[in-house]
């Protein structure tokens, strides 16, 4: 059933593709995409384009899909191996969610952080305490690695 | 065909897109296809049966409110069913009826302008008088100026340039419209026409023609004797009142269907009204098969006539999706199938779940064979219909032809070379293993299936046409998927 749910996911996201967001798979292999997250207008992360890469378990949609940044950046609920912090992807995830939600999701995480659930608690701390300089980090750090 | 994929934004450019909505709440949101034994959760929301009984032993949630969830909360709704049995039986032929009418037209229009473009030299000029040449220079020059220029720009720049040949220009395209159409119409008619044949001169199918009946007409000419009579001689030609193409072919199309339709929509109603719970079968229990003893968990299963292999795991699985299956079957379907059905389907998905598990693993034939470029692409499609249960024997076998003949090469070479050193009763061991199904298919190697199946008695001469059509022991290189194959192809065969 995984792929041809799959198939029909990709299909949808060609067809109707999510704003700001793109997704496909990597050479042949349908289990493993590779997508792109434009940083939102209205956050620190506006103007870099965000790589994220995509696996599919086998037993999709039963278990959520596998997605990690692989473009560096300055997020409380991002960690440096681009591991996300997102209750859809863990304990919430429903089969009922498709991946375009899920990049989307992703998207709105990018435009507000959640401090209060952090996977790296020195960029909690402070986002929480001093938020401008939070956000010229990030950034700076969008420049950096996502220009 | 169910490989093809649907989905809501088919309806997206036609004259109700609203439909597309319809079309959304009649899938499932869960395998995203149309539901299929659709069930009803106490929090109202509607899914396939086997969806969500294989959600609920991962996640006990509705997947869509997230609240909780037993199986035994679940309510077939048999109205849905049949509203979705009806609504994809007409489906296309909405999708056909629906189209915009502009789309059809633009596309008519253009095949015509694209004719008269390329056949302007024989028809175009015979009414033209002094003006032909100007004609086709119109269209060439326009032409050079931008090689994508559209069609209507064509029309466009000649009416600019001279207005009288501008009116001329459209009734040659109209008159080109027709005889477009009518050359459509042909070929369509050529589908159903019956052909004559060149030797006997009797009236045949085109198919029939070419795929049968010339051999024999030849064979029979070759021998002296005169063809069978059988065939129509007059020429039954579908005579209908004109139609444009597009509905033409559609009507040719729900023509042949519609006999099928009409006693489905029949059916579906009956169905529907004829409507009971099945109650001849018992709802199949949950177990907590991890904290039983092997040997507990293999009672569980020989009780039902399943099959043992595997770990404690596999059998977990195993037992888990067939309750999925049982229970779905006999406490949801409005129209149960057989208890062997239901094995036939369990074995196909264990089947799946083996070439899952085997990606990437460096003995299965997916590693074995995406080493080779060439046959990648063929490979993956064919691998993709193995997970179903339509996997395609014959093409996979004239695919991989040469591998199979190469392995049975050097498994005779082996064997040549083995004869002289070692004694036969090793191998005859192993052909007995074979026999038996091999328990542990893990043991027995690429190599040793080979020479197993040289084993076999078959005269060299005789190899060449014997590898060509194989068996299916001879097909599969790949121990550990074979036997699963093998036992799902022979289960199949029984069940057909």
């Amino acid at each position: 059933m995984s792929s041809k749910r799959i198939s029909k996911e990709l299909r949808d996201i060609e067809r109707d593709p999510p704003t700001s967001c793109s997704a496909g798979p990597v050479g042949d292999d349908l289990y493993h995409w590779q997508a792109s997250i434009m940083g939102p207008p209205d956050s620190p992360y506006a103007g870099g384009v965000f790589f994220l890469s995509i696996h599919f378990p086998t037993d999709y949609p039963f278990k959520p899909p596998k997605i990690a940044f692989t473009t560096k950046i300055y997020h409380p609920n991002i960690n440096a191996n681009g591991n996300i912090c997102l209750d859809i992807l863990k304990d919430q995830w429903s089969p009922a969610l498709t991946l375009s939600k899920v990049l989307l999701s992703i998207c709105s995480l990018l435009t507000d952080a959640n401090p209060d659930d952090p996977l790296v608690p020195e960029i909690a701390h402070i986002y929480k305490t001093d938020r401008p300089k939070y956000e010229a980090t990030a950034r700076e750090w969008t420049k950096k690695y996502a220009v | 065909m169910e490989n093809q994929i649907s989905d809501a934004s088919d309806f997206a450019h036609t004259r109700i897109p609203k439909l597309s909505q319809l079309d959304t709440l009649l899938r499932c949101h869960i395998c995203k296809d149309f539901l299929k034994v659709p069930v009803l959760t106490p929090c109202g929301h509607t899914f396939c049966s086997v969806c969500i009984r294989e959600y609920i032993n991962v996640q006990a949630k509705c997947p869509l409110c997230l609240t909780e969830l037993r199986d035994s909360m679940l309510r077939s709704e048999f109205l849905v069913s049949e509203i979705i049995d009806t609504y994809r039986s007409i489906r296309s032929d909405i999708l056909e009826i629906i189209k915009k009418p502009e789309d059809n037209a633009e596309s008519r229009g253009n095949t015509s302008l694209i004719e008269l473009g390329s056949e302007q030299d024989d028809s175009l000029i015979i009414d033209a008088d002094s003006n032909e040449d100007d004609d086709i220079q119109i269209i060439e020059s326009s032409g050079r100026k931008s090689l994508k220029r559209t069609t209507t720009d064509l029309t466009g720049s000649s009416s600019l340039r001279n207005g009288p040949r501008s009116k001329y220009f459209k009734t040659n395209s109209k008159a080109k419209r027709s005889s477009t159409a009518s050359r459509i119409d042909s070929m369509i008619k050529k589908s159903v026409e019956l052909v004559p044949c060149p030797i006997c001169e009797k009236y045949f199918p085109v198919k029939e023609l070419e795929r049968t009946h010339l051999d024999e007409c030849l064979t029979l000419q070759s021998l002296g004797r005169k063809p069978k009579e059988e065939p129509v001689k007059s020429k039954p030609v579908l005579k209908k009142p004109r139609v444009t193409p597009s509905e033409k072919s559609h009507l040719l199309r729900s023509h042949q269907d519609s006999k099928i339709e009409q006693d489905d929509s029949v059916s579906h109603v009956d169905k529907y009204l004829n409507s009971t719970a099945d109650t001849g079968h018992q709802r199949l229990p949950k177990l907590d098969l991890p904290s039983m003893t092997i040997t507990q968990v293999k009672q569980k299963l020989t009780n039902l006539g399943l099959s043992t292999n595997g770990s404690k795991q596999d059998m977990i699985a195993r037992y888990n999706y067939f309750e999925i299956l049982w229970n779905s079957n006999f406490c949801d379907s409005l129209n149960p199938v057989e208890v062997s059905e239901l094995k036939r389907q369990l074995l196909s998905w264990e089947a799946s779940r083996k070439v899952h598990n085997n990606k990437g693993s460096s003995n299965s034939i997916g590693a074995l064979m995406t080493s080779r470029s060439d046959t990648q692409h063929a490979y993956k499609k064919l691998l993709l219909n193995l997970k179903t249960d339509k996997f395609d024997r014959k093409g996979w076998c004239t695919l991989f032809r040469k591998q199979f003949r190469r392995l049975i090469k050097d498994a005779k070479k082996m064997r040549k070379a083995s004869i002289k050193g070692k004694e036969e009763v090793v191998s005859d061991k192993i052909q007995e293993d074979l026999i038996v199904k091999a328990e542990t298919p893990n043991q027995v190697t690429k190599e040793k299936i080979a020479d197993a199946v040289v084993e076999k008695p078959v005269p060299d001469s005789t190899n060449e046409e014997h590898v060509s059509d194989p068996s299916p022991e001879e097909q599969l290189t790949d121990p550990d998927l074979s036997m699963d194959l093998l036992d799902s192809l022979g289960t199949r065969s029984h069940s057909a």
